[in-house]
């Protein structure tokens, strides 16, 4: 025991000489706060009253470098080390479920470079979102990435689980509008990838470190495309009687090219639920929300496109307000009271899959979890968010009102309700995540997932981190 | 606020994350403990036996500044701030407070402020315009108190003054004695009853929010209902746009900056009113900080200068290198408080300091 210890103040004191001793902490109280991100089952363990694994040491590096140095020391002790953006992941990507050295990259927030001619921004990875939205917006720019969580997620939280926001559907995910990253490898070294990503100078390794949610290393720089502040955004809604037609007009748009920035499909459960609770409406049917921005113009011309697309497919024109007011308050779903929350039990159980195959995805998921927890009185949701020209994203979500009152029972239900959802995606061949990312929550699908180029990402792996310190238990490596 | 309340509101937000991209304390420590989502973890942590109060649990509790930028910025109007009061209360009730809580405490109890050991002023006379002074003009900043009675004066308006080196109970709510903070309240609300005024001024947006909302959501005090309660700078600016009030234009034309005051977020009426009378003096456009307006941090003087001065420090630090960093070289603001912890440091960022109404009074026309 006091060997233990004595190495404890070992390690504290290194990592101290390296961030300062007003950027460490071992404190219980950060180690309880740092011991929980945004997803279910950990906020469920404390809500029960039940400690959590903390991490042992919580550090706040302000370079690269500094990183660098902390890599050496949890190579030298051969302890894990857990990045840390927002903690707004809701897969336990950021739980430091074998303790180690919790690295918080908040301090890294510095805007390096706006470059208003190529329209791309440089910054540390730790600033958080809405921070360098307001910077760029200062310049008449905006970053097309808005996930609900800009508030609390970091530049680096947006790539590492390869998040995807609301205007997708025009702009792209995060990792379609990185162009270079500054990475700090387990191994300490520090690397910048190509300064563009569209090139034919060897292989895209850049992105091994999008969705590798800090197992590959610790993002500490990107660089960004941006863009211009809309000259305008039409927003508008219809409402469709059925899913089906809701979602070939969907298709159709896509497909058509017509560039909308955001086609937001409720499904019909969800609209009389959720969209009649925060924006009161009540619909009754699988309500749509269309956007098209930039040239007043052509997103003009692009709306009546997508209109004339839906009016023959059956749906009706609910006008202007019902778009905009979504447009307003898209995140007031996520704020409290209104949000899901304990002592609920909820999952988002979100895939994607091709337009030839969404609809039995989102009926084989839906099937699973209302016909496999129906005593539980469970609850399944859904929307389609976002589009490409192949496919769509499910925002799937389950929720059970009463759940078990014993955590364990109540951390077994969770597991099981996900595994159904998880395993009706993958049979109808929908991948297990599109956004949110693997974390620890979906480790265990990961080989069925990959199949067999499953042990070539393990190899991968072995070699890029080959004292497996990075982030164990997450993404399916570490066990 | 009730217990009840306090646990719904912590339960709220222990796992909302929605407002700590505003967070001044969480935007300079960087530690998540100490944003709006931590206080609150850490209070249901408490409450359910994972945490205890301790000498390092409660030094983050009064870590919190209390400058209620999470709840401007909050969808569903969440009181954190009010809950981490009377969580304070409650940990200061059980005499497990820092020892500088107390002795803060004990000065407020004694003397109605923090900083000079002596009494309120008596009120004088009568009339229908009052204006709270308040202990920061009095001790800290009192030329800001002359120029705004001269601005005054010159729309014809001679206020009675009340509160003359009392604090308003703020910082007594905040630090968790909410029994002090009512006593304090009571005696300005005698003072103001005893000069039959039906308009109270008071200097800025700490003041404006303490007695239009701190003395009826902590304290359960109703404001006088025939009283109107305004800010200067917002009375000033009416006059200005009416005609009534006229400056000269300033010959220096150093780069200028407008710092939104301490607790600005909390009136989210208020923020045209400065920048028009800035306007009306400036030779050039004040220049704008990035945490201004619906985003502004506070300054340090809030409780934090008394329980963790280096936040309130780098608070402070925080407005000036934002001020710096748009170029400015000099810095404006009408707060008593917010100026004399600008001015403590502004010359490490190279900065001069200077007061809304000193610089507004010496130009008028």
């Amino acid at each position: 025991m006091k060997r233990a210890l004595f190495q404890a103040e070992m390690i504290r004191s290194e990592l101290e000489e390296i961030v300062g001793p007003a950027f460490i902490s071992v404190e219980e109280s950060d180690k309880l706060v740092y011991s929980t991100d945004w997803s279910w089952m950990p906020q469920m363990w404390l809500d029960r009253g039940r400690p959590l694994r903390t991490p042992d040491y919580i550090v706040h590096p302000a370079s690269a470098e500094e990183i660098s140095e902390i890599m050496e020391i949890a190579n030298k002790y051969r302890i894990p080390v857990v990045p840390w953006g927002g903690g707004s992941g809701t897969q336990g990507g950021a739980l430091p479920i074998f303790g180690g050295i919790l690295v918080d990259t908040k301090r890294l927030d510095k805007i390096i470079e706006i470059d208003e001619k190529s329209l791309t921004v440089t910054a540390q990875a730790g600033i958080i979102g809405t921070q360098l939205e307001w910077a760029l917006n200062e310049k008449g720019l905006t970053l097309p990435h808005y996930p609900a969580s800009a508030n609390c997620a970091t530049l680096g939280g947006y790539l590492a689980p390869r998040g995807t926001g609301t205007i997708s559907t025009k702009y792209g995910k995060a990792e379609d509008l990185v162009l270079s990253m500054e990475v700090v490898l387990p191994t300490g070294e520090i690397i910048h990838t190509p300064p563009v990503p569209q090139h034919a100078s060897g292989p895209d390794f850049f992105r091994l470190f999008l969705g590798a949610e800090g197992t590959f290393g610790i993002i500490t720089e990107a660089t960004m495309q941006v863009d211009y502040l809309p000259e305008a955004r039409l927003l508008r809604a219809v409402l469709f009687d059925d899913l089906h037609n809701a979602l070939e007009a969907g298709r159709l748009m896509m497909t058509r090219r017509l560039d909308p920035f955001v086609i937001r499909l409720y499904d019909p459960a969800s609209t009389l639920t959720r969209v009649r609770k925060i924006l009161g409406y009540d619909f009754d049917g699988a309500y749509m929300v269309l956007g098209f921005d930039g040239d007043p113009d052509i997103a003009a011309l692009q709306e009546q496109k997508a209109m004339e697309i839906c009016a023959r497919l059956g749906a009706r024109d609910l006008g202007r307000e019902p778009g905009e007011a979504w447009w307003a308050h898209r995140y007031d779903f996520y704020y409290p009271p209104q949000n899901l929350k304990l002592p609920w039990m909820y999952g988002t159980t979100e895939t994607v899959t091709t337009y030839d195959r969404i609809e039995a995805v989102y009926y084989a998921e839906k099937k699973a979890v209302e016909e496999g927890f129906a005593d539980w009185n469970v609850r399944f949701i859904g929307h389609f968010s976002h589009w490409f020209h192949w496919g769509v994203m499910l925002y799937s979500r389950f929720i059970i009102e009463e759940p078990p009152a014993d955590a364990r029972e109540a951390l077994r239900l969770h597991n099981r309700v996900w595994n159904a959802a998880m395993q009706a995606v993958m049979a109808n061949g929908g991948m297990i995540n599109e956004h949110h990312g693997v974390g620890l929550k979906l480790a265990r699908y990961m080989r069925r997932q990959y199949g067999s180029a499953w042990p070539f990402l393990l190899r991968l792996k072995r070699m890029i981190d080959p004292n497996g310190i990075m982030n164990p238990g997450k993404v399916g490596f570490g066990f | 606020m009730p217990l009840e309340n306090v646990i719904l509101t912590t339960e709220n937000c222990r796992y909302c994350l929605m407002c700590r991209h505003v967070c001044p304390v969480g935007h300079v420590t960087r530690r998540e403990s100490l944003t709006p989502h931590g206080w609150a973890l850490m209070i249901a942590s408490v409450g359910r036996g994972l945490l205890a109060w301790d000498e390092e649990t409660v030094q983050a509790l009064y870590s919190c500044s209390d400058c209620g930028t999470c709840r401007a910025h909050c969808v569903t109007d969440q009181p954190l701030p009010e809950a981490i009061a009377a969580a304070r209360a409650d940990v200061a009730a059980r005499d497990l407070a820092p020892a500088v809580v107390y002795e803060t405490h004990r000065a407020l109890k004694e003397w109605g402020n923090p900083y000079e050991q002596q009494s309120p002023a008596p009120v004088e006379g009568q009339g229908e315009v009052a204006l709270f002074v308040g202990d920061e003009a009095r001790y800290l900043w009192p030329d800001a108190l002359e120029a705004a009675l001269k601005l005054l004066k010159a729309v014809g308006v001679e206020p009675v003054l009340i509160g003359v080196g009392r604090n308003n109970g703020y910082l007594a709510s905040s630090l968790g004695f909410p029994s002090t903070a009512r006593d304090l309240a009571g005696e300005t609300l005698s003072e103001l009853e005893a000069t039959g005024a039906t308009r109270l001024l008071v200097l800025g947006p700490g003041d404006f929010f303490t007695f239009s909302q701190l003395y009826d959501e902590r304290l359960g005090i109703e404001w006088p209902s025939g009283v109107v309660l305004e800010e200067v700078v917002t009375f000033l600016a009416e006059r200005l746009r009416e005609g009534a009030l006229a400056f000269r234009k300033a010959a220096d034309g150093t780069p200028c900056a407008y710092v939104d005051p301490t607790h600005s977020v909390r009136v989210t009426t208020r923020y045209d009113a400065p920048r028009a009378l800035l306007e009306a003096v400036l030779p050039a456009p004040a220049r704008e900080l990035f945490w201004r307006r619906e985003r502004a941090h506070p300054c340090g003087n809030v409780a934090l200068q008394f329980t963790e001065p280096h936040i309130a420090r780098h608070l402070t630090y925080s407005r000036l290198a934002d001020a710096a960093g748009v170029g400015a070289r000099l810095v404006v603001t009408e707060d008593a408080g917010s100026l004399s912890h600008l001015a403590r440091h502004a010359e490490r960022f190279g900065l001069r300091v200077q007061g809304l109404y000193e610089l507004l009074a010496d130009h008028l026309a």
